[in-house]
């Protein structure tokens, strides 16, 4: 059975959702494409060769009757464009963030279970390569019990998305509660709920922004560094979301009682850190080249990848999109399970809470010429 | 009169709105965005001290801006658009932008004489031949999705007025230039080559190469734009004595800079693009189809120009080629050297 799928928000990551649909013809194909500017769906569906285009998405529910809804519009209209597709019978792919806030994430989840209907989200970097490496490696026993992670996400400002937000102070992520951290953070905290089993972990916030303050409106008043401590029972972590650090990177750090794993999403690479296993100084000598055969080894993994065609960029979005759909056709569990994704919703409601409160946040002044 | 001109923060839009400034107008409304890109336009202010240079400040995509911005208007002269960016991105600021500016002018239910800088990339000439001269009579290009994003825009915006003046009367004139330059611009244009890694891939080759020197590319928007006879009709805009790709590099490694150029004769080019096409299928896209066949008979078969229509209006180059190609090479050296 080929699945029929529509796509309502065409925006930027709409083309990475028709892209990666339109190489699984064996399971899917895109019917039809939705926006509330009819110019911006036509120039989706003109340029990926969707036959219709709406911008009415009752319409499209009622012309089209899709078996599954990708929803890649702002996370404002997220739960009322759910319920809607829920009601016409379609299963849901919804981008992150999931939605404004804790209570509409259980009200999504909930409307999906008491329909019978399935519903997933767009964390797309918890199903790249590295992510699935890792997740072998602690299955496998290599890691051992994790005991800490560093999760480090990096963000540039100057790039497509941000100067999307960054050039417009009616931009709708300065419209959310968390703001740009609310838009990007979820990349970070899902790597952290995978192995901090705890419901409400206790969490200290720090939030600042370091960018000279220069519009006068809305746009001045984006944070853009964050620094999070998350203690479960066992295990803690460290997050660390940065607008200005360069290079620009996104990485885990997973410390375990056997190894400590490094998971470089940039590089497509996992690492196990070096140990000495010789004496003295000669202990002290082998790691480097320990470490530098883990990078080759890598590479070369990487590299063999490439000349199969099988290192694309939005690798983990196939994987979930894949692994979703399998769920619908073959009445499998979701690839994301509904408890992490309220976990990391009220972990998002807790942060920005504290940040709203100001507490915990700090505004640095630095030359005007940064 | 008073005259809206937007992007008017812009290369070509500080340029023109100096042009009406020196032709004796003396009431324009300059729409800009949120930013500080306003100190050339200021500047540009202060040297006419008896006109009124209306700073508006807003956006686009916003229907209630561009509602205030048409207000008391009698001529819009729309020069803002995206130049690069993610696909709903160009489209947002080149074709939406479009729409709520035409949707205020339509509103106001008035004739508002508008003018639209368009280009030469909504040409369909991938089919046309090598060497084929390219007039206001070429037809439009018939494949978008197989173009670049930039000329995706163009074309979908160059539709919309045409719609907008079927539907609703309003007065349109479009100029297609070719590629504008001047100082403050980058010299290089696609169609002479692509910089890669260091090395410049000269691909253009003894292509003419379509150029327009920014103030006579202005000239030519206000002289179309003040004809009553040139409503509803398209005019190309290119300057006299056009050089070619090669003639225009070998200036520029002369007065600027020595380069690294490797010459790519346009069959070679072809094969290149076959190949970067079909991988680009076998993989699924691993990697982006910059070169495609349909792509590289676009950019550079090579053709030849018309400018008769323009000058039937009674346009003409005031800074000839030659004088203007110096000209911008000299103040791009300069710098690169601040």
């Amino acid at each position: 059975m080929q699945l029929k799928v529509a796509i309502v928000g065409c925006g930027k990551i709409a083309d990475g959702h028709v892209e990666e649909i339109q190489k699984m013809p064996e399971r899917a194909c895109v019917v039809a494409a939705c926006d509330r500017e009819l110019l911006i769906a036509e120039q989706l569906c003109m340029r990926y060769g969707i036959p219709a285009k709406y911008d009415d998405f009752t319409a499209l529910l009622e012309r089209e009757k899709p078996d599954v809804v990708h929803i890649t519009t702002p996370p404002q209209s997220h739960l009322a464009l759910t319920k809607q597709s829920i009601d016409a019978g379609c299963h849901v792919f919804v981008e992150k963030p999931f939605a404004m806030n804790l209570a509409e994430t259980r009200e999504m989840l909930d409307y999906a279970e008491a329909h019978r209907k399935k519903v997933t989200l767009g964390y797309r970097t918890f199903f790249d390569p590295p992510a699935l490496a890792m997740r072998r490696l602690v299955a496998e026993g290599v890691i051992g019990e994790p005991v800490h992670l560093e999760s480090h996400y990096g963000y540039d400002l100057t790039g497509q998305f941000g100067q999307a937000l960054i050039s417009d102070p009616n931009h709708w992520v300065h419209k959310l509660p968390g703001k740009l951290f609310h838009n990007i953070i979820d990349h970070l905290l899902n790597k952290v709920v995978e192995f901090i089993p705890d419901d409400e972990p206790e969490v200290i916030v720090h939030a600042s922004s370091i960018r000279p303050q220069k519009f006068g409106d809305s746009r001045d008043l984006l944070k853009d560094e964050l620094r999070l401590m998350i203690h479960g029972e066992r295990v803690t972590a460290f997050g660390t979301f940065s607008s200005h650090i360069r290079p620009v990177r996104e990485s885990l750090r997973l410390y375990g009682t056997k190894n400590t794993a490094h998971i470089d999403w940039g590089m497509r690479a996992v690492t196990l850190e070096a140990v000495g296993k010789l004496p003295s100084a000669i202990g002290r000598l082998v790691p480097p080249f320990d470490m530098a055969r883990s990078y080759f080894r890598e590479g070369m993994r990487n590299v063999w990848k490439f000349a199969k065609a099988d290192f694309h960029y939005f690798a983990g979005m196939h994987t979930l999109i894949a692994r979703f759909y399998d769920s619908i056709l073959h009445d499998l569990p979701v690839p994301y399970a509904y408890r992490d994704i309220i976990r990391v919703s009220r972990l998002l409601d807790q942060i920005f809470s504290r940040i709203e409160q100001g507490h915990e946040t700090r505004a640095f002044a630095v030359g005007a010429g940064r | 009169m008073k005259i809206l001109v937007t992007g008017a923060a812009g290369f070509l839009g500080s340029i023109l709105t100096e042009r009406l400034l020196a032709r004796g107008e003396k009431d324009i409304r300059v729409f800009i965005r949120p930013g500080p890109k306003r100190a050339k336009l200021e500047a540009i202010a202060a040297r006419y001290p008896d006109a009124n240079v209306e700073f508006f400040t807003g956006n686009l995509i916003s229907a209630p801006d561009c509602a205030r911005a048409v207000a008391g208007v009698d001529t819009v002269y729309h020069l803002a658009a995206a130049m690069s960016g993610a696909a709903a991105d160009m489209f947002l600021h080149t074709v939406v932008a479009s729409k709520y500016l035409l949707d205020a002018i339509a509103a106001q239910g008035r004739p508002i004489r508008t003018v639209l800088v368009s280009s030469f990339s909504v040409y369909g000439v991938a089919s046309l031949g090598r060497r084929a001269r390219v007039d206001e009579k070429t037809p439009l290009e018939p494949h978008p999705e197989r173009r670049d994003l930039y000329a995706q825009a163009k074309l979908r915006q160059e539709k919309l007025f045409w719609e907008y003046r079927e539907k609703y009367g309003i007065p349109v004139t479009v100029l297609r230039p070719g590629v504008i330059y001047g100082p403050g611009a980058k010299p290089f244009s696609n169609r002479i080559g692509l910089n890669l890694f260091g090395l410049f891939l000269h691909l253009g080759g003894r292509n003419h190469l379509p150029l327009t020197y920014v103030e006579n590319c202005a000239d030519a928007i206000l002289t179309a734009g003040s004809r009553p006879e040139a409503e509803g009709e398209v005019y190309n805009v290119v300057d006299d004595d056009l050089p070619t790709c090669s003639e225009f590099l070998k200036t520029y490694r002369r007065e600027v800079e020595r380069l690294r150029v490797i010459r790519m004769p346009y069959f070679a080019t072809m094969m290149m693009s076959r190949a970067v096409e079909r991988y680009h299928h076998w993989s699924k896209g691993q990697l982006p189809a910059v070169f495609t066949p349909y792509k590289t008979a676009s950019m550079w078969a090579g053709n030849t120009f018309s400018n008769a229509k323009l000058k039937s209006l009674g346009w003409k180059p005031h800074v000839a080629t030659h004088d203007a190609i110096r000209h911008a090479l000299k103040s791009y050296k300069a710098s690169l050297g601040s």
